[in-house]
């Protein structure tokens, strides 16, 4: 038992979860209140992640930066979080709003819409190439945590940490302040809690701000740990953020947390043991496979979710 | 007005205005009639299918007969396809309301398929009688399957399903080692009807135009009988249609198939036109580009569903050509001013007019005052961007040698077009919506200019995207889309 | 009452709860074929859920429910609506963007063969069908007189008055050839004239179409009108059974609408 390889697929797997986690948070919470599905989610990411390396740039780049390290990386994570924050409140303002009386799949065909134009706006404006955080400039790669078997990058910790950190403050937010309960209200029933006094519209602007503000930050943890972004690494990570959210219970956000651990892991284990356990005959790409059979068994068996509760339909 | 409602049948009672007799819709017909376009509704309504085919596949027939180039032959072709993909989208995305994400790799499956069956790679060469239905049915069957992992669930969830299905076809056709990765299978032998092979361009248009006929008729009959209606009853109110005798989950599992097998056959018909099949041919954003044809054309509408194909292949086309490039945008902006801005008339033109004073006084000034921002040049070639070039702002030095932007002037100029446009949708004023819209359209041609004819095609994703957002919010039921009323 | 024969429907100690809330409790109700029998109660005495149970949308936690003697349990709804049990509802769930006349002939789908390939061919056998489905649209539209006939088959279903949209949902019910017929308050929301016609028609339907009626209502003038019988619910309970006058001046059900013993008959 190769006890070094499975702690640091777990590491990898821990890692990877959290980023899935913080896309599934805010995947989670739109759906919640607006039954809608943000297929444009992803793209949130990518663009948190090139804000992230902009700000890195403006301030030096990695190899000098022109403020310490940990301010740097703290910059460019507000910086992506504000700027993906009011990006995911502008998709909400034109593409789902006009949407909000229309049949549940024209807000689904406008996300594409949006998907498309994002995608491609930013292959525009900064090209097709790999974009790199440098990250092992930034932070030395040996600079990290060295017990026994466990040999992790302190970026990894930081991702992990900054992760948790939001979801706590996400988590806190949701059960103990007043909009937080306002959110919850609208999840419930939008028409009862506007006639209770709650401005609904602002409930969800101020919703998609957040949870496009985590997408993005999860855009910048994504680059500093993986090193590389470009134009089109939000379809993957919104992807196996939405199966996060959908396994661990849409709508529900320990769900979304456990749910994105949960798809983390089992991908990265899948990376890392599929070769073996097939005998050699699918690669480790074929990782993205076990995540989709555990996404349709999760369907077929418990569509609500880890978390969820089942929805009933009042005819 | 009349108070008669047309088309009387025998033994009714005159109609006389009275409770339960509704004048106005009684004439809604007489109303209809009165307009030109209606007329045309109306004639065509009344045709009998066979004619309506006719007049559907009549310049698909006699294409081939104006075009002299292979390019434009080609062109053709893949319209043609395209237009097979639309229409089995249409079906389950169109007709019963399911969002299919997963449908362009159902497309693949029939590509590779064929592949499979007729290349030197396979070791075999089935004749294209046997091979195209047996394709189609093998792809059915997995759209089948497909759709039964999503049981029940809300149309929400089959999004996600069908989605992960694409990526996941796109992992397993670019890393299986059967399906020889990234670098496709190629040397795919030609189609072979009954010893035939076919072997000229012009021949795949034609078999192209065959199954095009064949899918066309095929739908038309399938949506005039009791599965049609069915499917249309789901996509109102899955509930009620269970509840009156419709099986749903069966009739959706056969939606699924319906589609799934003419992508297939699109698939099997691609493949040997091409002569090669690459998986990343096969991924999202050929999906997002039929969703964009389907509701272009109008969801729902086998004619609109053709016509929204048509338009946006020949669009990317022209797109990508910097010689054709601008005259798309300049005609399809121009246009879609005159049409979308008819209240009153001669609001789109003025408009228009409008724009082009300003950009000329801009330029001017900018002349005098400010050389630098009018000695660039523009990547595009076409009789259109000649005219344009003393119009428009060229700053010199805004674009590196591949096309990207350089610096921040380029991506402020492009971000600034957007956000301009979307504050333009916030302004309720028709006056200042109107104000604002001249330097919008003006900044916008600039912007085509100077960065997207850099990168045409890039440029015409954007396009594509922007206009699918625009749709859904303005005009969902696309050109020829019925207008649909919708419960909440 | 025919005890010789098997009951039309036999709903045997149904019991549904959503989460604590109990909708129906031990519910035991018997229909004989031919008969109109009205459920009455205030709102959230559990009627639509009697509804939504015996139509299959939702299983009953306990208990049984037949239709000629055999189980509706486990069967999915549209197989139920098949072996001949249709309904409307108390919020019009009509195919709004289809043609009056092909709500209508939607309904006949379960009662029809004609599948994909014999569709696209349109073999003899489906055309025999397809006319057939015509005709019936044609006459059960023809069942409410002139209102939705002629032009109107082909407008499209949103263009009905509101009456007009109840008539059609019922005209599409009896398309689907039911033994059983579940009405969910069909005269809610129309003036004193429509209601007067409902009332007619009910009797009409058992009448001339030999339909057996459940029917949920809160106009006690279109109760007495119609009913042979008279079930009262309150809170997921039967508390009164029998015929109108009889339950009307029920003292329970008199309390479960007004709250108190009150002594008038509204």
């Amino acid at each position: 038992m190769d006890w070094d390889k499975l702690v640091q697929l777990l590491v990898n797997g821990v890692t990877l979860g959290s980023v899935y986690a913080l896309v599934a948070l805010g995947f989670s919470m739109v759906y919640g209140i607006l039954k809608l599905l943000n297929l444009a989610h992803g793209d949130v990411l990518m663009v948190g992640a090139f804000i992230g390396w902009g700000v890195l740039g403006w301030l030096g780049g990695a190899q000098d930066p022109s403020v310490a390290v940990w301010i740097l990386i703290v910059l460019m994570v507000l910086g992506a979080m504000v700027g993906c924050g009011f990006l995911g409140v502008a998709i909400e303002r034109f593409a789902y709003r006009p949407l909000r009386r229309a049949p549940r799949i024209a807000p689904l065909i406008s996300a594409l819409g949006v998907s498309l134009f994002i995608q491609n706006s930013v292959l525009l404006l900064f090209g097709a190439n790999f974009r790199s955080y440098e990250s092992f400039d930034l932070v030395d790669v040996e600079v990290g945590v060295h017990w026994g078997p466990l040999n992790v990058w302190i970026l990894r910790i930081v991702v992990f940490v900054s992760a948790a950190a939001m979801m706590i403050a996400l988590w806190l937010l949701v059960s103990r302040t007043k909009l937080g309960k306002a959110m919850r209200a609208t999840a419930f029933d939008r028409e009862a809690a506007a006639m209770m006094g709650i401005d609904v519209d602002r409930v969800i602007v101020k919703t998609f701000f957040i949870g496009s503000a985590l997408a993005g930050a999860a855009g910048v943890l994504v680059g500093l740990v993986f090193g590389s972004i470009n134009h089109f690494m939000g379809f993957n990570y919104g992807l196996k953020g939405f199966t996060a959210a959908v396994v661990g219970g849409i709508g529900s956000i320990p769900g979304a947390m456990f749910g994105g651990l949960f798809i983390g892991l089992a991908e990265a284990l899948s990376v890392g043991y599929i070769e073996d356990v097939t005998f050699g005959r699918l690669g480790s790409a074929f990782s993205d496979l076990v995540v989709f059979l555990i996404l349709v068994a999760f369907m077929l068996l418990r569509p609500q979710g880890i978390f969820g509760k089942p929805d009933v339909k009042k005819v | 007005m009349s108070t008669q409602p047309p088309e009387q049948k025998q033994g009714e009672p005159a109609e006389q205005p009275r409770i339960g007799i509704d004048e106005w819709v009684a004439s809604a017909a007489e109303r209809r009639s009165r307009t030109l376009a209606g007329r045309f509704e109306e004639a065509y309504e009344r045709a009998p299918p066979a004619l309506k085919l006719v007049a559907l596949a009549l310049p698909f027939a006699i294409f081939p007969l104006f075009v002299d180039s292979d390019y434009l032959l080609q062109v053709g072709v893949d319209t043609l396809i395209f237009v097979l993909l639309a229409l089995g989208l249409n079906v389950a995305a169109g007709w019963v309301g399911l969002l299919d994400l997963g449908f362009v790799a159902f497309f693949g499956l029939g590509a590779y398929l064929y592949a499979a069956v007729a290349s030197p790679y396979a070791g075999r060469h089935w004749e294209a009688e046997l091979a195209i239905p047996a394709i189609a049915v093998a792809v059915a069957a997995a759209g089948f399957l497909l759709g039964s992992t999503s049981r029940r669930l809300v149309g929400d969830y089959l999004a996600i399903v069908t989605l992960f299905f694409l990526q996941l076809w796109l992992v397993v056709m670019v890393n299986a080692s059967f399906t020889r990765g990234p670098n496709g299978i190629s040397d795919i032998y030609p189609l072979e009807f009954f010893g035939r092979e076919v072997v000229s361009l012009e021949g795949y248009y034609y078999v192209t135009f065959a199954a095009f006929v064949l899918v066309v008729a095929f739908l038309y009959l399938l949506n005039r009988s009791r599965t049609g209606r069915a499917w249309r009853a789901i996509r109102e109110d899955e509930l009620a249609a269970e509840l009156m005798t419709m099986p749903v989950n069966r009739l959706k599992l056969m939606a699924f198939a319906v589609g799934a097998g003419i992508a297939g056959v699109a698939g099997a018909l691609y493949a040997p036109a091409q002569g090669a099949v690459f998986p990343l041919n096969f991924d999202i954003v050929l999906l997002i580009t039929i969703y964009a044809m389907v509701v272009l054309g109008g969801a729902g509408s086998i004619f609109g569903v053709t016509v929204g194909a048509v338009l946006i292949n020949a669009s990317l086309e022209a797109l990508s050509e910097p010689d054709d490039a601008s005259w798309v945008f300049y005609v399809a902006g121009v246009g879609a001013i005159l049409v979308l801005l008819r209240r009153p008339r001669w609001a789109g033109a003025a408009i228009v007019g409008g724009t082009v004073v300003f950009g000329f006084v801009v330029h001017e000034l900018a002349e005098r005052w400010r050389p630098s921002l009018v000695e660039g040049s523009t990547f595009g070639t076409a009789r259109v961007d000649e005219l344009v070039d003393s119009w428009v702002l060229l700053p010199e030095g805004i674009i590196t040698q591949d096309g990207l932007p350089d610096g921040a002037t380029g991506k402020l100029a492009f971000l600034g077009l957007v956000a301009a446009v979307l504050a333009l949708t916030l302004i309720r004023s028709p006056l200042w919506r109107a104000v604002g819209l001249v330097p919008v359209l003006y900044l916008a041609a600039c912007v085509w200019e100077n960065l997207l004819l850099a990168q045409p095609a890039t440029a015409r994703f954007i396009l594509i995207g922007a206009m699918l957002v625009g749709l859904m919010a303005f005009r969902p039921q696309g050109l020829f889309g019925q207008q649909r009323v919708e419960v909440v | 009452m025919s005890a010789e024969r098997t009951p039309l429907l036999q709903v045997e100690g149904v019991s549904l709860s959503f989460g604590g809330l109990a909708c129906l409790s031990a519910l035991d109700l018997v229909v004989d074929e031919g008969e109109i029998v009205s459920v009455i109660g205030p709102n959230g005495a559990g009627k639509t859920s009697l509804f939504n149970v015996i139509t299959g949308v939702y299983p009953p936690d306990k208990g049984r429910i037949l239709l000629e003697g055999s189980s509706l349990l486990g069967l999915d709804p549209h197989q139920i609506a098949r072996r001949g049990v249709a309904r409307t509802f108390q919020t019009l769930r009509l195919f709004l963007n289809m043609t009056v006349k092909e709500n209508v002939m939607a309904a006949a789908y379960g009662h029809t063969k004609a599948g994909v390939v014999r569709s696209v061919l349109r073999t003899p056998g489906m055309r025999r069908e397809e006319r057939e489905i015509e005709r019936l649209a044609e006459e059960r539209l023809g069942f409410f007189g002139d209102r939705l006939v002629g032009y109107r088959w082909r407008q499209p279903a949103y263009s009905l008055s509101y009456a007009n949209r109840r008539r059609l949902e019922i005209a599409r019910a009896t398309a689907a050839r039911p033994k059983l017929l579940l009405l969910d308050e069909p005269a809610a929301g129309m003036n004193p004239v429509e209601t007067h016609e409902i009332t007619e028609l009910i009797g009409r339907l058992r009448d001339e179409g030999g339909y057996t009626i459940l029917v949920i209502e809160h106009d006690m003038h279109v109760v007495e009108g119609i009913s042979d019988r008279v079930v009262a619910l309150d809170h997921g309970v039967k508390i009164a059974e029998g015929s109108f006058d009889a339950v009307a001046t029920d003292p329970r059900v008199v309390e479960a609408y007004l709250g108190t013993s009150g002594s008038e008959r509204t």
